[in-house]
């Protein structure tokens, strides 16, 4: 009777094959990600289909429409305090970017509707002594910033609208900061107010060592 | 014919039983945290990535320090098992053809089936793997050095293998009929002799 010590080939086999795919792993997969476009929409939310949602400070915010203002305060000529008809009455714009995540994970290709923040400058006309812009969120406390040159770089955006649909609970609803160029946590969810200072103050994730100018692959250790 | 009380024999010892159910709580734990942190619907549902975050680490700590404790303490024992576990004779090979093919008689087996030494290698591995991959996710979301790798997609693929493993594992061990009772010999150790002359023929009559 021949005995085969298999047992241990095996746990080694798998150990192994599991190593290997912390270097291969991308490139195969790479090759595949065509097949995720199969998923039927309906699904999307219970496979992982790319998003992962990191609830910081529970419980998540609730949007009410008839009471949300979204303002713009501090260094400005004219604060505003708008009511979500007249968000939704700004100019609106659309794009197309990619999300990344400073944990390592990336959505390509959402599709964003909302509002420039030039449209606002335009409207509150920020004074000489606004060089940065405080997003602060309903979720508390979670507060980032950007410059004010930041804010008006191409593909900037206050969304309110993602894939087609407005924006879910869960993503932000009713308003996020976008700003593909830069990790994430850059982009503020459940917006409700911009506070605009001369100087710069440490955001959220800065109070906890990640970077300030979150720009992807430039930044947090590359 | 007065009915008798059937004869029971110890299957495993204390020492398998703990590792087996430290390594059940914890899997279970981790996979049902680890889904919560990974299944967009279930992070709207649970909204509260630090407690499941920690939960989910906290079990993989405890998994690791009580195995070492477990081991450390029954070293012999252990190494006997695994011992047991590494060796696949003629009898083995034959029984996993005869799981597919299902051809003549069902080849007899020891303390472990072939397909019980399998799944315990397999699933040691994949803890293994799910260690380094999730140690690797846990740095990197902090510390940029440890981002080159695919260890979101690793941890991911391990997953996708050992579910269906601990399900049919589950199946067998609750609901099949002719092996259901296996449960008994993990939960308090022993089982039915006739079972164990029926199942693992060639650990029964050696006992």
């Amino acid at each position: 009777m021949r005995d085969v010590r298999m047992g241990r080939g095996v746990f080694l086999g798998v150990v192994g094959a599991g190593v290997a795919g912390l270097f291969v792993g991308g490139r195969v997969s790479n090759l595949a990600s065509p097949l995720g476009a199969v998923v039927p929409n309906a699904l999307r939310s219970l496979v992982p289909n790319g998003w992962r949602i990191y609830s910081v400070n529970p419980p998540w915010p609730t949007f009410d429409p008839a009471s949300y203002r979204l303002q713009v305060t501090g260094a400005v000529e004219q604060p505003l305090s708008l009511s979500w008809d007249e968000v939704l009455a700004l100019p609106q714009a659309r794009q197309t970017t990619d999300f990344h995540c400073v944990t390592g994970w990336t959505v390509g290709g959402v599709h964003w509707q909302g509002v420039r923040l030039q449209d606002l400058w335009d409207r509150a006309k920020p004074t000489s002594e606004a060089r940065y812009a405080n997003f602060v969120s309903l979720e508390q406390p979670y507060v980032d910033s950007l410059s004010m040159k930041q804010t008006t770089m191409p593909n900037v955006m206050l969304a309110h609208g993602m894939d087609g649909k407005p924006l879910t609970q869960a993503h932000g609803a009713p308003m996020r900061l976008v700003i593909p160029e830069m990790y994430g946590y850059k982009g503020v969810k459940w917006l409700t107010r911009i506070d605009l200072v001369p100087k710069l103050e440490e955001g959220f994730w800065e109070q906890r060592g990640y970077d300030v100018d979150a720009w992807v692959g430039r930044s947090n250790g590359y | 014919m007065a009915t008798e009380r059937p004869e029971y024999v110890r299957r495993f010892s204390g020492a398998e039983q703990a590792l087996h159910w430290l390594l059940a709580v914890s899997f279970l734990t981790m996979l049902a945290t680890g889904l919560i942190l990974y299944l967009p619907s279930l992070a709207e549902v649970a909204a509260n990535r630090r407690l499941w975050k920690s939960i989910h680490l906290g079990a993989a700590l405890a998994f690791w320090f009580g195995t070492i404790l477990i081991v450390s303490s029954s070293a012999g024992g252990l190494s006997r098992t695994v011992g047991q576990i590494d060796r696949f004779d003629d009898d083995d090979r034959r029984w996993l053809k005869w799981q597919v093919r299902q051809m003549g008689p069902k080849p007899p087996q020891g303390r472990f089936n072939a397909g019980q030494k399998l799944n315990t290698a397999v699933i040691a591995g994949l803890m293994v793997v799910f260690t380094i991959s999730g140690t690797l996710m846990y740095l990197q979301e902090v510390d940029a050095r440890f981002r080159g790798t695919s260890a979101i997609l690793v941890h991911d693929i391990a997953m996708y293998i050992a579910i269906p493993l601990v399900i049919g594992h589950l199946y067998m061990a609750m609901l099949n009929p002719s092996t259901r009772h296996s449960l008994r010999g993990m939960v308090l150790g022993t089982v039915r002799r006739d079972w164990a002359r029926e199942h693992h023929a060639k650990w029964e009559r050696e006992l």
